[in-house]
């Protein structure tokens, strides 16, 4: 640096809006601000970081919200980095304005930015409550270690599950896994085994070449008969490709599901971990968390222990209605596009309003294709969904399938390998004539008599699903 | 809200500043934060990926922005299965058959070698191929990628490929590469999550509902004959209304096309009645418009009545 006057520099730039700046000093500080963000958990990589210096030498660099927006054109890939990006920019902008006048020369900042800063509030030294004496963390002012800053907003990394609104009746605890032993893994290995191959499949818009195919190829066929002038010689054919459809698990973890849901949730997982399948996950108690990201780890128990330790609403009541609508709000349109299946593992216990489960599990299915949910507890014998959620949202279920034991969840392969469509599509012509209004949807509660009592140990149709209609007729 | 925009004076959109004027200009009504990620892709020569809720005015941002450059609009719209054939070129089949014809007819067939037939002449060019062929002296044209969360994962890693190099290679006659690269808006919905590879490609930048001032001028700007006093009734409704629990909320096309609305039906105020009459253009679910129609809608006109 102690060449910057040089004009023969060549990494002495002259930016449109202001005196020459050191092109080096610049990057450095770009680089700098890159990495705090990426400590910060942006996923941001070295070519942002360049892409942000030559940002900032076409843009004026005294002013403040430019200087934000750039690097927000820049950095952030996705609108729920906003935030974070906004906090670790805040802090590096002071930092900037801090450190300049400690006699390390105009480097960066140009003569606007003083009253830019003085605009904005932050220009007053001493103005905010920085830690200086982490200073030794940085390397010729550059803040390179924002991690340590221990700022009342620091907690900015990894996955966010602040307790929200939900305040007194919620049960907020932290739940470990145990390891899971070599048995319970091959369990849940050997169902998904099960699952995989007889996942339901989806055409999809692309095609392929096939012998079978009923539809005509003629790009093709124009393509290969172009030899013969144009005298078709030979039909070719194609027809749709398939793929499984995605899945979305929503899993109860609710105090009185405490017994099945770590069975259940490492089904989910294996389910994830599977990669044909496209697999997205949540959970919910009091409120719904999606641990996708979580169960993708290849290391199995840390997975869970992540899942673990970002929920904490374990073993607390439920509110399957407000997670419903949580769902249907902020993920139904990202996760499922109306092709997917969902599966619902959960005993229908619910605190709330039961009128509200129904409206959201009636939307819950409208969005999907095929709405299957898991009851622990219908395995019993004489079991009858009298829970309050449960009797609300069974008119919109396609399937309603036992789930205490990995042997019980074998059943749900055949659930989702389509086999019993014709008579289990049920919650479709529910969800359709159910409208928003509450009228409506409790007299369909209403309208459903509580499924006959079934003897699992004798009576051979209780192998195949339960489903509202079959249990009515 | 689809409109012919006059691409008339180009001003020169070298400052971000003169992005927001030149922008203005054209009744588009942006913020610096947005003006400045439109400027650096332009000085960067990177795509820009705009996200943001249904109807707040992606897709018009870059007819605007080809309009201000006195470019052309060149559009993709990606839909599931969208393929080389649809997206960047296509063998003229029918064509060819006809040149073999009548090279056979005029006794020249044997003469006549792959290239004659799998020339330029035979391509139809679809939309990927026109932006990278166009006139290289001219100014590079606007290339609209829409609703890119549309198409499959597929196509998504194919069009990284041309986002990197901006180039295409015919097997047939070889890579036609862009004198100029073109300038990229891509925009998203978000019904899935665009590939990290390619967001690694582009500038972001997500688009907000706008502040009840800003929408308000966008809809003097966009609705001219709409009287003051109306366009701030229905700005101000409409913010009440995204506040509100619903399944969809509206976005800018919808205060648009109400002011339009109810303009023609010669409404100077917002009143119960012709709220409850025309939700259908703000609202486009059952359940919502069920919600607000009647006593809710009047508590909120009395709101929106007190800030207007």
């Amino acid at each position: 640096m102690a060449n910057r006057r040089d004009p023969n520099d060549p990494a002495i730039v002259r930016a449109p809006w202001g005196p020459e700046v050191d092109g080096r000093r610049l990057l450095a500080e770009s680089v700098g601000f890159g990495r705090a963000l990426r400590a910060a958990g942006l996923a941001t990589d070295l070519g942002a970081s360049v892409d942000f210096a030559r940002a900032l030498t076409l843009v004026d660099m005294g002013q403040r919200d430019t200087v934000r927006a750039a690097g927000e054109a820049v950095f952030v890939r996705r609108r729920d980095d906003r935030e974070v990006y906004d906090r670790v920019f805040n802090r590096w902008w002071r930092r900037r304005g801090r450190k300049r006048p400690a006699g390390d020369g105009p480097a960066v900042p140009t003569d606007d930015e003083s009253a830019a800063e003085a605009e904005d509030g932050l220009g007053s030294p001493g103005g905010d409550e920085g830690t200086l004496g982490d200073d030794t963390n940085r390397i010729d002012g550059i803040p390179m270690a924002i991690e340590s800053d221990e700022d009342a907003d620091g907690e900015i990394d990894g996955i966010i599950a602040a307790p929200t609104a939900y305040s007194s009746s919620e049960l907020l605890r932290h739940r470990d896994f145990d390891r899971m032993t070599a048995a319970e893994l091959r369990d849940a290995e050997r169902l998904v085994d099960l699952l995989e191959p007889r996942l339901e499949l989806r055409r999809t818009r692309r095609y392929e070449l096939h012998h079978h195919g009923r539809l005509l190829a003629p790009r093709t066929m124009l393509r290969r008969n172009m030899a013969t002038g144009g005298q078709f010689t030979e039909w070719i054919w194609r027809r749709h490709t398939k793929r499984p459809r995605r899945i979305v698990v929503l899993c109860d973890i609710s105090g009185s599901m405490e017994r099945h849901s770590r069975l259940l949730l490492r089904f989910v997982q294996a389910l994830s971990a599977a990669s044909s399948v496209k697999t997205e996950s949540f959970v919910f108690g009091t409120r719904l968390t999606r641990v996708t990201r979580l169960l993708r780890d290849r290391d199995r128990d840390r997975a869970l222990a992540r899942v673990a330790d970002t929920v904490n609403d374990w073993a607390g009541g439920t509110r399957i209605g407000e997670s419903f609508q949580d769902f249907n709000r902020h993920w139904a349109r990202r996760t499922l596009r109306t092709s997917g299946v969902v599966i619902v593992v959960s005993d229908g216990w619910d605190r709330g309003d039961p009128a509200l489960v129904a409206t959201e599990t009636a939307r819950l299915r409208r969005n999907c294709h095929r709405l299957v949910w898991l009851n622990p507890l219908a395995g019993t014998p004489g079991y009858e969904p009298l829970a309050g959620g449960m009797r609300a949202a069974l008119p919109y279920v396609d399937d309603f399938v036992p789930a205490g034991t990995v042997a019980s969840l074998e059943r749900l392969g055949e659930i989702l390998a389509g086999i019993r469509s014709s008579d289990v599509r049920r919650g479709g012509d529910a969800a359709a004539s159910a409208d928003a209004g509450e009228r409506q949807s409790s007299q369909a509660i209403r309208s459903i008599a509580p499924p006959a009592p079934l003897d699992v140990a004798s009576d051979p149709v209780a192998a195949r699903p339960l489903s509202p209609r079959g249990s009515t007729r | 809200m689809s409109r012919t925009i006059e691409p008339s004076s180009n001003t020169p959109l070298d400052s971000v500043e003169s992005i927001v004027a030149g922008f203005r200009e054209r009744d588009y009504v942006c913020d610096r934060s947005l003006a400045t990620a439109v400027f650096l892709a332009l000085r960067l020569d990177r795509p820009l990926l705009l996200e943001g809720e249904a109807g707040v005015g992606k897709t018009e941002l870059a007819k605007v922005l080809a309009a201000s450059l006195g470019t052309r609009l060149i559009r993709l719209q990606c839909y599931e299965g969208l393929d080389v054939n649809a997206a960047v070129y296509e063998w003229n089949y029918p064509r060819q058959m006809l040149e073999i014809r009548l090279l056979e007819a005029r006794g020249q067939a044997d003469r006549a070698n792959a290239h004659d037939i799998f020339g330029p002449d035979f391509l139809i060019r679809r939309p990927l191929l026109q932006a990278l062929e166009a006139d290289p002296d001219g100014e590079p044209p606007v290339l609209l990628i829409d609703e890119i969360d549309r198409a499959d994962e597929e196509f998504e890693a194919y069009l990284l490929e041309i986002l990197s190099d901006f180039q295409v290679t015919v097997p047939e006659i070889g890579t036609i590469k862009a004198a100029r690269p073109p300038r990229v808006i891509l925009t998203s919905n978000r019904t899935r999550e665009v590939h990290d590879a390619l967001k690694r490609r582009c500038l972001y930048h997500w688009i907000d509902y706008p502040t009840a001032q800003k929408e308000f001028e966008i809809v003097l700007a966009r609705v001219p004959d709409a009287p003051e006093q109306l366009a701030r009734e229905v700005v101000a409704f409409v913010h009440r209304l995204r506040e509100a629990d619903l399944t969809k909320v509206p976005g800018i096309a919808e205060t648009l096309d109400w002011a339009a609305a109810l303009l023609s039906l010669g409404s100077r105020e917002l009143t119960g009645e012709v709220v409850d009459e025309t939700l259908g253009v703000v609202l486009k679910y059952e359940e919502d418009i069920r919600r607000i129609r009647g006593d809710t809608a009047r508590s909120y006109l009395q709101e929106a009545g007190a800030t207007a």
